[in-house]
């Protein structure tokens, strides 16, 4: 009987135990790494040893002891256009230093933000991080969870050294500077030319106005396309953006109304009706509340809507659109490249058309953990260093901004159609302007956004859904 | 002695134990923690709580006011019926039909059951692409018989049906196959008896089949109502954030919109609540209407 119930209880301890180790393998995937990066240590030491040799020069103070692992997370994904440059730049570094990097980066959208937000709530956030410099960091900012660029100088003078100083944005929690931008970003309107010529359209110049953009619209629709490529109840972003800015200046386009009914309070809603005017006008697409961005952005590639609001990103989509093989630049179609061209939004007002949206929103952030951590603060730094570096940086920054002390002349040879005609309108360009829904963040830009749809329809008030964001973001 | 070890049940609780342990920390604090959450301020998700709400019941004030509660209600309530009358009211047509053949049977019963294999998130995509207003198939099989306009198969009206007539495939297989095994379970003499007593296929459906299989169809409707109330991945990747025109949310949906689109987590929390509640209410009104019989 004794020996019965020893077996039994044994058979317990080993459910228990057992039980235990699978909740620990899970859970621990860390230490599981951990122990990997040790043995990695012990076995890579041979190679980075024969490295150290040949790149004794690039050991700089910055290098750490021995190899390291990196959890990084950026938004190059996907059809970002860096997403192959960021891929090449990672491949090199871990080349170089024998370390490497976990990357969890995903397609910047509002979900990502949300798990980066959740990342750093419950303690499991990156190391390092290329993200929103704007309010969507102002949570993990007011933690502390990241390390302002001043501290990482009083160690490693050197860091960020290349950039200018007065162009790394602030933050809006406590005015110091945190993230090291690696490239701008403009907003703009992509055209077909395809179907502006079928219509009898002429490619929209640097005074181009609302006025002139709905004329040419009619006519556009006349020829039976859609003129605007958008999907309304899924990415109304740029079209937000550009329909307030178009009510405001360059001056005050970065101001929140305190309510609705304020001098730029009403702006904004004069901004959502504009774009009410054009839905009513029919110059989305016919499933413009029912279709995804992807839909809508296949619509402009395809020949089938002519004007596209989108970010410098989307060059890189736009030519993935034009390769047969969307992950061999070897594939392209230069004559279908060739079909699109990258114009100014429609002004109004105050507003020019080559007053564009944009400037360097986002950059690398180390994070206070891995700072903490005396075999990852060294690593941290050189991965952002060598990120941001003047041989990198114009890599990323293409056709875009960037924040170098000295950017080296670029050779135009080595750009597509499509990004020359892109420097060749940034060229143009009277002002560049930030993003204000970068400020305005997060939960308070639902009412307009994801209520987009509503307002267009008139079952909601542009005023009322004004009110209820400014009202959320008020209460913040 | 030796019977003494099936009198002593102590080291069978050893062994329930773990199981207990990783049900509480796995399903009732969490729970409990909902439920107290729901009536305080939580800004983000995984953040701590910070206060309670004023009043502390804000979230469920605010449930009754919120025309897109209701609207989550009520097309759940249609996906219930939906599941009962199409998933398993199909199913049973399928399984007798299937029992009345003498060959393919195993054949049909894989066939059948297949798309509960394959991740409804893969299969959500596959309609997004079937149902796609551009070049979908669907509107394209459309535009080869003559329709001249596409049509916007996520518009407004029809939005639900689209939404509603994959998840209906999707599980009409699960149901068939416990079914047949219902079928296979009632002895052939009794078929045998009823056919040299002269009865049709029909008549034999009508007294042996569907009788006998009362028990099963009940657990089948318990199953497809509860199941309805889960539904969530599908919908989801077809129609995200509710469009159009937050027509489509179902509550997990909207209960998961709330939480991780909009951030209001702590009124999430109160959504969870409610989904909890229907379930038990419904589940309690599913299984009086099903009772099973006693043969």
């Amino acid at each position: 009987m004794m020996k019965k119930r020893m077996m039994a209880a044994m058979l317990a301890g080993a459910m228990v135990l057992s039980m235990t180790a699978c909740g620990n393998s899970g859970n621990t995937g860390n230490t599981g790494s951990s122990d990997n990066a040790a043995g990695s240590t012990a076995t890579k030491e041979e190679a980075p040893a024969a490295d150290a040799g040949q790149d004794a020069p690039a050991a700089e103070p910055a290098a750490s002891a021995g190899p390291v692992e990196l959890v990084v997370t950026t938004t190059f994904a996907g059809e970002d256009t860096n997403a192959q440059n960021y891929k090449d730049a990672v491949k090199d570094w871990e080349a170089k230093t024998g370390n490497s990097i976990v990357d969890t980066s995903a397609t910047a959208d509002e979900t990502f933000k949300a798990r980066v937000a959740t990342d750093f709530e419950t303690g499991s956030e990156p190391d390092v991080l290329f993200f929103f410099n704007g309010a969507d960091s102002n949570s993990f900012i007011e933690a502390g969870k990241v390390v302002p660029i001043d501290e990482i100088r009083a160690e490693y003078p050197d860091y960020a050294s290349n950039m200018n100083d007065d162009l790394i944005p602030a933050s809006l929690v406590d005015g110091k500077r945190y993230a090291v931008p690696a490239n701008g970003i403009w907003e703009a309107m992509f055209v077909n030319m395809e179907v502006l010529e079928a219509a009898g359209v002429a490619k929209p110049g640097a005074d181009y106005t609302m006025d002139q953009f709905k004329a040419d619209c009619e006519k556009i629709k006349a020829a039976g396309y859609a003129p605007i490529a958008a999907a309304l109840g899924n990415i109304p972003h740029y079209w937000w953006e550009f329909a307030i800015f178009n009510n405001q200046s360059p001056a005050t386009h970065l101001e929140i109304p305190e309510n609705a009914g304020d001098e730029i309070g009403q702006t904004w809603v004069a901004g959502m009706n504009d774009i009410k005017e054009l839905y009513e006008l029919g110059y989305f697409p016919e499933n413009t509340l029912s279709a995804t961005d992807d839909e809508t952005f296949a619509m402009f590639t395809e020949g089938k809507a002519a004007f596209l609001l989108d970010g410098s990103w989307k060059v890189g989509g736009i030519v993935g659109a034009c390769q047969s093989d969307p992950n061999d630049p070897a594939t392209l179609d230069v004559e279908k490249l060739d079909k699109f061209d990258v114009t100014y939004v429609p002004g109004k007002g105050d507003r020019k058309a080559t007053d564009l949206i944009g400037g360097l929103t986002s950059g690398y952030f180390i994070t206070r953990k891995a700072w903490d951590d005396p075999e990852k603060r060294a690593a941290a730094v050189d991965f952002v260093q060598h990120m941001t570096s003047d041989e990198l940086v114009p890599k990323f920054a293409q056709h875009g901004a960037s924040a170098l002390k000295n950017a080296p002349d670029v050779d135009p040879a080595q750009f597509n159609i499509l990004q020359v005609k892109a420097m060749d309108m940034m060229a143009g360009a009277t002002s560049l302007t930030g993003v204000m829904q970068d400020i305005f963040s997060g939960d308070c830009r639902v009412s307009t956004f994801d209520g987009m749809p509503e307002i267009v329809t008139g079952r909601v008030a542009a005023e009322d859904a004004v009110a209820e964001g400014l009202e959320i973001y008020h209460n913040q | 002695m030796g019977a003494n070890i099936y009198r002593n049940k102590k080291p069978a609780l050893v062994f329930l134990f773990p199981a207990f342990l990783f049900m509480v920390v796995l399903l009732y604090y969490p729970f409990f923690k909902n439920i107290i959450n729901s009536f305080m301020q939580l800004k983000q998700l995984g953040a701590a709580a910070t206060e309670f709400n004023t009043p502390w019941y804000t979230n469920y004030e605010e449930m009754l006011h919120d025309p897109h509660v209701w609207t989550s209600v009520k097309n759940t309530i249609i996906m219930m019926l939906v599941t009962l009358v199409g998933q398993v009211g199909i199913a049973i047509v399928l399984a007798l039909m299937v029992d009345n053949i003498s060959r393919g049977k195993q054949f049909f019963r894989t066939v059948f059951f297949f798309p509960i294999v394959i991740s409804a998130t893969a299969l959500g995509l596959m309609f997004n692409l079937i149902f796609l207003y551009d070049k979908g198939m669907v509107n394209q099989f459309l535009e080869a018989l003559g329709k001249q306009n596409l049509t916007d198969w996520k518009a407004e009206g029809i939005a639900l049906i689209t939404m509603m007539a994959p998840v209906m495939w999707q599980y009409v297989g699960f149901y068939f196959v416990i079914l047949v095994t219902g079928l296979n379970n009632i002895s052939d003499e009794l078929y045998e008896a009823a056919r040299i007593d002269g009865a049709t296929t029909l008549q034999r459906v009508r007294y042996i089949s569907i009788p006998l299989l009362h028990n099963v169809i009940c657990t089948c409707s318990v199953l497809a109502v509860t199941g309805a109330l889960k539904v969530f991945d599908l919908p989801w990747v077809m129609f995200p954030k509710g469009m159009p025109l937050k027509t489509t949310f179902l509550t997990g949906t909207y209960m998961y919109y709330q939480t991780m689109e909009t951030k209001n987590v702590d009124y999430g929390a109160a959504l969870a609540v409610l989904i909890v509640v229907l379930g038990v209410v419904l589940a309690k009104v599913v299984n009086a209407i099903f009772k099973e019989k006693d043969y």
